[in-house]
């Protein structure tokens, strides 16, 4: 009890003491950008000497994050960083919640893309911007779509980090065995329809033995393909010019892609692997299905696995026969977030940190350790990147397709602070849809509505 | 007499094996490489047995270093619950005093607390104490046990009387009477509550993750799923750690199995 | 009743020897509790800060939801399908492993090596083998003719997925205290019974049965408390899917708590399970002990 409310008074003192940046909701975006320079610490504050970061990368990416900071420590001795792993995305987010209550949170942390709303409204964030204003940072190199996606109200909130966008994953040799053109992958509704039914082939008890496309049911793919399909996720310009007030998914475009996705499974020619996301990239690596939709993070993971025993395409996520002019892909992955609940030297020296990482050679070696994009465009002259793109010709449809998309709400990426629960939801509408229990539209609004009641209830929580 | 036998050990191997089959396939799966495990039909016994996948753990967690924390981590644990439940089995036994059913209740319903309505409390506690990152943290809000204490409550009701009242008339204090003869005649009794404690300390992985942040003392249900990665799906290795992870537990159970079963037949379930 | 001076002193002494256990309950288990239970009063900020009172509010909205009765079905059916078959399974093994054979410990560790896997173990393992097609066990179906279902994907088979799983799970346990139940029955009771004529089934369920009920009622009482606690197998498996079909209580509590970081909602919940779970527990108590046979 008293230490609930000792809690609850920790709370607003920190939030008086950081000059009450926590936003009002409901206005309307001001015109120039107001300089954030006041909320990062003076430019004449040392540094700390030691940094911790929380990060949920392991194995092969671990391990390049690992080098990222080994190069760090070694290319001066003001700072040492040390990177310390947290589990998944979601756990390191509950022990970031958890650690906030207690005031244990690290300087730096790496959280994911749809946990953006919650950092912002939790109001332990010293936005990025607040740096880049102070410093006259340049950041005219960066990649638009990746640095698009971060920010709210213009404003960048977080460094991207790990930048990664969906690819239609295909299997030539099937292709090839069905009459398709290996090097023209469907990239329409229709046209992936299409190949699917020819890429199905069944033995003689009539049993499936490949299916032609096999989507796993992730809200991730969902919200891509409302972004391909140019419409809106969430209201306010989806939630980037003001926070979400309601989801918007229940329109003409989703019905679309519901429907298209039930016809394929009901027709027999999509796989249906569930939420299982894992099962559905071992169902594409044994030739279970012949083509399916995944992140450019799993496409190392694919090659190593495939190991010659097929070959394998990449092409556009797929999008609406219309091809929206409007419509383009989402960044996904992950940001860093530089934690106002620690001093000014701590943060100081995360921006040193931040700072360095995205330098193109840093860049450029951490595209070619992981597959995840570069940040900077100048990263993709140097000898890693180009190293890789030659190797992995197979990247450069994921290059093209950010470049291509259009930089606009649509492809900016749905905002909410419930966007954990607002993915789940959609999975289980999916589902429900899917397995029958429900048309389309009908599962479309309850899903609509199901969420509007969580996202009032956010809000009111969360003012 | 002998046909019996025969169809006996069929049913029993035919059995071990369907139990024991997860766990065996998760030992095949470890030799295998991604490249054969991504097949179909589905393999099952490895066509080329590799030990890279171990070779990997190695080179990607420090598993050494979770399996001896986890290993210091449970017997501590061990040690608490074996003394803080023997003492208080043995008031549940043979002390009387008024309110002995309503406590003994009380301490049977913190098995029916469901851990979400802890944990986060429990983290701020230890994070106040500045228990983070430590031994005692991972081990010390285990050490009561209602479990091992209602066992041990059951294998104390079966010690004869008269040998209490015997040590009485000695002039034994009831302290006495606990170490120089319940408990050496309760060995099964407490070998099933060392097991039980061990092996589930040693499968914690919530608390662990929570309270740890460095990774030296780190935990090997937290070694794990850091084998699961965020973005790719590497079936071998993660059954590798499987395997190498529960090693240790099977081995436990090979040696205490027999005392398990003993433990439990003197009495601690007959009520 | 009056408190003598006698009276306090035993429970003084009594209090001595429960002191360890209960300072450490105290401190790990019900001063939180209390907190959870303060806690599911109040609205909270996804931080977890308190905002403003909400009395009964959690709870009023928790029992007028159709979400949450749909979590108690979830919960009853996977606790009707899992504690009774586990425990019958456990029985018939127990039994078959009960008998004077050479070797027999080989086969005693074998079939209780369940105990030594943790819940996230076992359930990675199930998941690959509940795969619908690239699993081993909708292969060696098709094998015998059999369409395999989808497994994980329909929400009937679903919970019969994560119900085997846990059974899977539990067996060692089962058979562990099965068969010390069963080795502690005197021969002398089998020996009179043959004597009486009784064979087989009849020898099963007249004298065996009887005879570990008090085994069988143990594991009824425990094995009922981890089922409706159980969380990591299906957060493995079905993340409380297909819709909603797995999401028992203790599942909806951890998304609550932990994904959509609604503590003072989450709380709310918890105290209802730990409720019923007590209620529960009563229960078997009152009612299923009569049953048992206490020698």
């Amino acid at each position: 009890m008293r230490r609930l409310a000792t809690l609850a008074l920790a709370f607003t003192m920190a939030a008086a003491a950081c000059g009450g940046t926590t936003p009002t909701g409901g206005t309307a975006p001001s015109g120039a950008p107001a300089d954030m320079s006041a909320l990062a610490p003076a430019k004449d504050v040392a540094p700390a000497a030691t940094l911790t970061w929380w990060h949920a990368m392991s194995g092969v990416n671990g391990d390049a994050l690992n080098k990222i900071v080994a190069g760090f420590n070694s290319s001066q001795t003001k700072i040492k960083v040390e990177a310390v792993f947290q589990g998944t995305y979601d756990d390191l987010l509950a022990k970031l919640n958890t650690a906030i209550a207690s005031n244990a949170a690290p300087a730096l942390v790496q959280v994911y893309d749809i946990g953006q709303r919650y950092m912002y409204d939790s109001g332990q964030v010293v936005p990025m911007q607040a740096f880049i204003d102070r410093d006259k940072f340049n950041t005219t190199d960066f990649e638009p779509a990746v640095i698009n996606y971060y920010k709210y109200q213009d404003k960048l909130q977080s460094m991207p980090f790990n930048a990664s966008t969906p690819l239609l994953y295909y299997n030539k040799d099937a292709f090839k065995e069905v009459g398709l053109d290996p090097a023209k992958p469907p990239v329409t509704f229709t046209e992936i329809a299409d190949a699917a039914k020819k890429l199905t082939k069944k033995d003689a008890s009539g049993a499936t033995v490949r299916f032609g496309f096999g989507p796993s049911i992730y809200g991730w793919l969902f919200e891509q393909l409302m972004a391909t399909s140019g419409a809106l996720y969430a209201d306010n310009g989806n939630g980037r010019d003001n926070r979400a007030t309601k989801v918007v998914y229940n329109s003409a475009a989703g019905k679309a892609i519901l429907d298209w996705w039930k016809a394929g499974v009901d027709g027999g020619y999509f796989y249906n692997p569930g939420i299982d996301n894992d099962g559905a990239a071992n169902a594409f690596n044994a030739q279970k299905t012949a083509m399916y939709i995944e992140s450019t993070a799993r496409l190392r993971g694919h090659i190593t696995t495939i190991a010659g025993k097929f070959e394998l395409g990449t092409g556009l996520y797929p999008r609406p026969d219309s091809k929206p002019k409007e419509g383009g892909n989402i960044i996904g992955g992950a940001s860093l977030y530089i934690m106002k609940s620690r001093p000014p030297a701590e943060q100081q020296a995360a921006w040193e940190f931040v700072k360095y990482a995205m330098t193109p050679a840093v860049q450029a070696q951490w595209q070619s350790d992981t597959g995840y994009y570069p940040i900077v465009k100048a990263a993709y002259d140097q000898g890693p990147s180009k190293d890789w793109s030659t190797k992995y010709p197979q990247f450069l449809a994921a290059i093209t397709e950010i470049r291509d998309s259009p930089q606009n709400r649509f492809t900016n990426g749905a905002v909410l602070g419930v966007m954990p629960q607002a993915r789940q939801r959609t999975q289980k509408m999916i589902e429900s849809v899917l397995l029958g229990q429900a048309t389309t539209q009908a599962a479309l609004d309850a899903a609509v509505e199901d969420m509007n009641t969580q996202i009032d209830k956010y809000n009111k929580a969360n003012p | 007499m002998k046909l019996r036998n025969i169809a006996n050990y069929a049913l029993l191997v035919v059995g071990s094996i369907v139990v024991a089959f997860p766990l065996l396939l998760a030992l095949s799966y470890s030799l295998m490489s991604e490249s054969e495990i991504a097949t179909f039909p589905p393999p099952i016994l490895p066509a080329r047995p590799t030990l890279d996948n171990y070779a990997q753990v190695f080179a990607t967690i420090p598993i050494v270093r979770y399996l001896l924390n986890s290993f210091v981590v449970s017997s501590a644990v061990v040690v608490g619950q074996l003394l803080t439940a023997s003492l208080a089995a043995y008031a549940f036994s043979f002390l009387v005093f008024r309110g002995r059913q309503l406590l003994f209740f009380l301490f049977l319903s913190t098995l029916m607390i469901p851990w979400e309505a802890t944990i986060i409390p429990n983290y701020i506690t230890i994070r106040s104490i500045g228990w983070l990152d430590t031994y005692q943290g991972l081990a010390v809000p285990f050490m009561a046990t209602a479990f091992g204490t209602f066992l041990l409550r059951q294998a104390f009701l079966q010690i004869p009387r008269e040998l209490w009242d015997a040590a009485r008339i000695d002039g034994a204090t009831t302290f006495r009477f606990l170490v120089s003869t319940v408990i050496p005649l309760s060995r099964p009794a407490l070998g099933t509550v060392a097991i039980y404690g061990f092996l589930s300390t040693y499968n914690q992985y919530f608390w662990p993750l929570l309270i740890t942040n460095q990774t030296l003392m780190r935990t090997t249900q937290v070694g794990i799923a850091q084998l699961r990665f965020e973005e790719t799906l590497r079936w071998g290795l993660v059954m590798a750690g499987v395997i190498m992870v529960a090693v240790p537990t099977l081995a436990l159970l090979v040696l205490g199995q027999r005392q398990l079963i003993r433990g439990l037949t003197a009495g601690a379930v007959k009520g | 009743m009056r408190w003598t001076s006698r009276d306090l002193r035993s429970l003084g002494i009594g209090l001595a020897y429960l002191a360890p256990s209960l300072v450490l309950f105290a401190a790990f288990v019900f001063i939180p509790l209390a907190e959870t239970i303060n806690l599911s009063l109040f609205n909270t900020r996804a931080t977890g800060a308190i905002t403003t009172f909400a009395g009964l509010d959690h709870y009023l909205e928790l029992l007028t939801s159709p979400a949450f009765r749909t979590g108690l079905l979830a919960t009853a059916i996977f606790a009707i399908y899992t504690v009774p078959i586990g425990i019958a399974l456990g029985l018939v093994l127990a039994v078959l492993l009960n008998q004077r054979l050479r070797a027999i410990n080989v086969f005693r560790t074998m079939m209780s090596s369940t105990i030594a896997i943790s819940a996230a173990v076992g359930a990675l393992i199930w998941l690959l083998l509940f795969n619908p097609s690239l699993g081993l066990l909708n292969f060696v179906l098709s094998r015998v003719g059999v369409h395999g279902p989808e497994w994980l994907i329909q929400p009937t088979t679903a919970i019969i997925a994560v119900s085997i799983t846990t059974i899977w799970l539990t067996l060692g346990t089962n058979i562990i205290v099965l068969l010390s139940g069963l080795q502690g029955v005197p021969e002398e009771i089998y020996e009179a019974a043959r004597l009486d004529g009784a064979r087989g089934l009849r020898m099963f369920t007249r004298i065996t049965v009887p005879m570990v009920s008090p085994s069988l009622f143990f594991l009824f009482v425990v094995d009922t408390v981890a089922v409706l606690q159980a969380f990591t197998q299906i957060h493995v498996m079905t993340r409380g899917g297909p819709v909603d079909a797995t999401r028992v209580l203790v599942y909806s509590i951890y998304q609550d708590a932990f994904q959509n970081f609604q503590f003072g909602f989450a709380s709310a919940q918890a105290v209802i399970l730990l409720l019923l779970v007590m209620g529960l527990t009563l229960i078997q108590f009152r009612f299923v002990e009569r049953l048992v046979h206490y020698q």
